[in-house]
């Protein structure tokens, strides 16, 4: 019902498209569009059905991961898991080391020492294997500002090896549920940050779930709307059995959708645990702030 | 994932900018100030002095003044300057950009295929480039008697070969990155000295002369083309032999760059970007401990001034400029003092003595011309700044006051030394009264340079990265205004009026690229 919605949803160029990537047969000039709806999703069906991939357990394995940048620690002896249906926030003051966390975890850079894996892959030895299962949104969105934001998306999903249909109905999808219609055709150049961010979700959302997400930031830029509908998404996710790894240090975000935290102050890890269990250690605290507050330096007056 | 896609992708993006150049009406003007400018001032020179007899004199002229081994020694001189540079660069990295590490570096690609796809995209623009350059000279390739095809494949050939020496440069950085996980000795970077001398190597008069094979050597190669090519010191070898080693030559070190891509490289951006936000140790110690806050100026364009200066000289390279200039000023005088007897000044061929006047002006304006470069940039180093500042309870009149000031004074000491070296080098005679021209060049450019790096966030959305029109037409427009005030000294050098001429010319104009600068920052997006 949701990929009839979807491709009921799609201009006329898109659909187009998409029946000729299907290799719908199409020989007369004009055509009704409902016709070409049909055939597209009869097309659709008599593709095999995938068997849904199931994660690894654990999605994430960070195992005594050290990074040294010259004399400076960023991070030490970090241990971090992450489950298949489980969203980890991790929180932290700036300059805490989530930021070199998550760049790690995407083998953007390397760990002094320790070990990484993503969904039983390590990134330094199996780096092609774990990161077509990883989608990374960086700190500072940043993407290719020749491309519109549609060339980004089919560009991201062919790197990802995402089939071309799936990438067109997963693209439409997402364009609604952000509300990118007006900006899909846009340059990328000339997007807001929100747009921006909007435009990367898109691009890791085309490919399919279930998903292993490193988001630093998430929330950055998006206004409530877009916040909100990104909450919503993740949640589903996650009930579906993707695993979400977030850096934030916006709290009121990280208690509301996160299952577990893990608190780093100054390269280490100072807490983790379910906001229970950190309230149990920390009983004279109230809220996720508070406990943040008293491991990170102690609440002020 | 396949190389070929990321090398469309690459296309696409060269593809959708010169879409986007050639639909914005500004875009389009400053690329066509560029190419009908450049294609005009070649018509003008060509209409005035034929070059064909020159280049028929040239070889004879070079032949006597030179020796063949030179040739060889200076393009041996080239790779070895690029192996010791890029031994201490970033190699493949340099290719990377800000949106590779937030989108390719975790993507499931390899870096050579990272590399390869970028590098189609620069062997793409340069291609267009050359051919661009190519048809707007045209007029004075006709004037000189040369024919099209020999002049594109002579550019081709050099340019192919400079990339060989980029490669070269590399595989460099790539030693230096291998023996530093071998070790931590502090001599180990002594093995630059020996990787500079195996570059030198195919240039040693022995082995040129008894082993055939050395001219398969890029560097010996490009020297053998250069040779035939031109007919100067021609040894009756086809230039095609050449050209098939500079080819094979390319392919092998672009194979070997792409084959020492890896991991670590991603490694290296990510370190180095974090260097260019921290300060260099040594400015740190010329800067102590001076903090700029504490001043006791009131006048909010001192203000800037000061902001820009102080922020410029924390940025590691900004410190040399500044030793480059007192060195190379002291350098000067003394040269021109002192004239010592082991640095000689050019002796003009007579053959050549009817162009000295010309090339010492065409020179003077290009010195200042490249002097003035900072002056475009002193917006741009703003990167989103701008926006701040334009926000900011300052008059913008101030705030353009205080970058053109601010600039004049850095292109000033910049062109200072250049000049200097300039006038010993090449003298000629009644030089003074054409020095005296500089100061009104590096008066006039500094004030274009402004205007144009104000229009950069008019321009585009991007204020830190300077459009490529933009940068293209700023010498183009620049070498006109020059031209234009060496005619006009020129036309009325025996007359009193050239005392109200020449200050009334430029004064205009910098008054006008100013209220142009006044106007862009007054159009912010």
């Amino acid at each position: 019902m949701t990929i009839r919605a979807d491709i009921e949803r799609m201009p006329g160029d898109e659909l187009l498209r998409l029946a000729r990537v299907l290799k719908v047969p199409i020989v007369v000039r004009t055509i009704k569009r409902s016709w070409l709806v049909d055939k597209v999703l009869k097309e659709l069906e008599k593709r095999d059905a995938k068997i849904p991939i199931a994660l690894e357990s654990p999605a994430i394995q960070i195992s005594s991961v050290t990074k040294n940048f010259g004399k400076k620690t960023a991070v030490r002896k970090l241990n971090l898991r992450v489950e298949p249906g489980e969203i980890v926030g991790l929180v932290g003051p700036n300059g805490a080391g989530k930021t070199t966390t998550l760049r790690m975890l995407t083998g953007i850079i390397r760990a002094t020492s320790g070990s990484i894996q993503v969904d039983g892959y390590d990134i330094v030895d199996e780096a092609i294997s774990a990161k077509e299962r990883i989608g990374y949104i960086p700190e500072k969105p940043t993407c290719y500002p020749s491309l519109t934001a549609r060339e980004y998306v089919m560009f991201t999903s062919r790197i990802y090896r995402v089939p071309h249909e799936t990438a067109l109905i997963r693209m439409r999808e997402f364009v609604e549920l952000f509300q990118f219609e007006e900006f899909i055709d846009t340059y990328i150049g000339t997007l807001s940050k929100g747009n921006l961010q909007r435009a990367l979700l898109i691009g890791i959302f085309a490919r399919e779930p279930p998903y292993i997400l490193a988001l630093d930031e998430p929330i950055y830029g998006l206004d409530p709307r877009g916040a909100w509908n990104l909450k919503k998404l993740l949640r589903r996710l996650r009930d579906e059995g993707s695993a979400v790894l977030i850096s934030t240090h916006i709290l009121e975000v990280a208690a509301d959708l996160c299952d577990r935290f893990v608190i780093m102050n100054e390269a280490d890890v100072v807490g983790h645990g379910t906001l229970e269990e950190l309230q149990k250690l920390h009983p004279d605290t109230n809220s996720l702030e508070e406990i943040f507050l008293s491991l990170t330096g102690g609440i002020p007056e | 994932m396949s190389t070929f896609k990321l090398m469309k992708n690459e296309i696409r993006m060269l593809r959708n900018q010169f879409k986007s150049a050639i639909t914005s009406p500004s875009m389009l003007l400053f690329y066509s100030v560029t190419f009908f400018g450049i294609f005009f001032v070649s018509s003008v020179i060509s209409t005035f002095v034929s070059f064909a007899p020159l280049f028929f004199n040239f070889s004879v002229l070079l032949e006597e003044t030179l020796d063949m081994g030179m040739i060889f020694a200076a393009t041996a001189v080239l790779s070895a300057s690029s192996v010791v540079s890029g031994y201490f660069g970033l190699g493949p990295a340099a290719v990377l950009t800000l949106e590779d590490e937030s989108l390719m570096m975790s993507a499931p690609v390899k870096p050579h295929q990272i590399f390869l796809s970028r590098y189609a995209r620069r062997i793409l623009r340069k291609i267009s480039f050359i051919t661009i350059g190519v048809l707007a000279i045209l007029p004075l390739l006709i004037s000189a008697s040369l024919l099209f095809f020999a002049a594109v494949s002579l550019l081709a050939i050099i340019i192919i070969s400079l990339e060989i020496n980029y490669f070269l440069g590399a595989m460099s950085s790539y030693v230096r990155l291998w023996i530093s996980r071998k070790t931590q000795h502090r001599l180990r970077h002594l093995i630059v000295i020996a990787l500079g001398a195996i570059a030198l190597l195919p240039a040693h008069p022995w082995l040129l002369s008894n082993v055939s094979a050395i001219y398969v050597a890029p560097s010996n190669a490009l020297a053998l083309f250069l040779t035939e090519s031109t007919g100067i010191f021609s040894q009756g070898i086809p230039p095609l032999y050449s050209i098939i080693f500079i080819m094979i030559g390319f392919m092998v070190c672009l194979l070997l760059t792409a084959n020492i891509c890896g991991y670590e490289y991603y490694e290296l951006f990510s370190d180095n970007k974090g260097r260019e936000q921290t300060e260099g140790r040594f400015s740190k110690i010329i800067r102590g401990e001076i903090d700029f806050s504490k001043s006791q100026f009131t006048d909010p364009m001192i203000w800037i001034m000061m902001k820009d200066f102080w922020s410029r000289l924390r940025s590691p390279m900004q410190i040399w400029k500044y030793i480059y200039a007192v060195v190379g000023t002291v350098f000067v005088l003394y040269l021109n003092i002192v004239k010592p007897i082991w640095f000689p000044p050019i002796i003009v061929p007579i053959g050549l003595a009817f162009a000295i006047v010309p090339a010492f002006i065409l020179m003077m304006i290009l010195f200042v011309q490249m002097g003035s470069v900072t002056s475009m940039l002193s917006f741009v180093d703003e990167r989103d700044n701008i926006y701040l500042l334009k926000a900011s309870p300052f008059n913008p009149r101030d705030i353009i006051l205080s970058k053109y000031l601010l600039s004049l004074f850095e292109v000033a000491i910049t062109v200072i030394p250049a000049c200097g070296f300039l006038i010993y080098f090449i003298h000629i005679e009644g030089y003074l009264a054409v020095i005296t021209l500089i100061a009104p060049l590096t008066i006039l450019f500094t004030a274009t340079g402004s205007a144009f790096g104000a229009y950069v966030p008019v321009m585009t959305n991007d204020p830190k990265t300077l459009p490529v029109p933009l940068a293209l037409s700023f010498p183009i427009i620049n070498l006109g205004l020059g031209a234009i005030m060496v005619l006009l000294v020129a036309i009325f050098s025996d007359s009193m009026l050239i005392l109200v001429i020449l200050p009334l010319f430029t004064l205009s104009l910098v008054y006008f690229f100013l209220a142009l600068s006044l106007r862009a920052l007054n159009t912010y997006k």
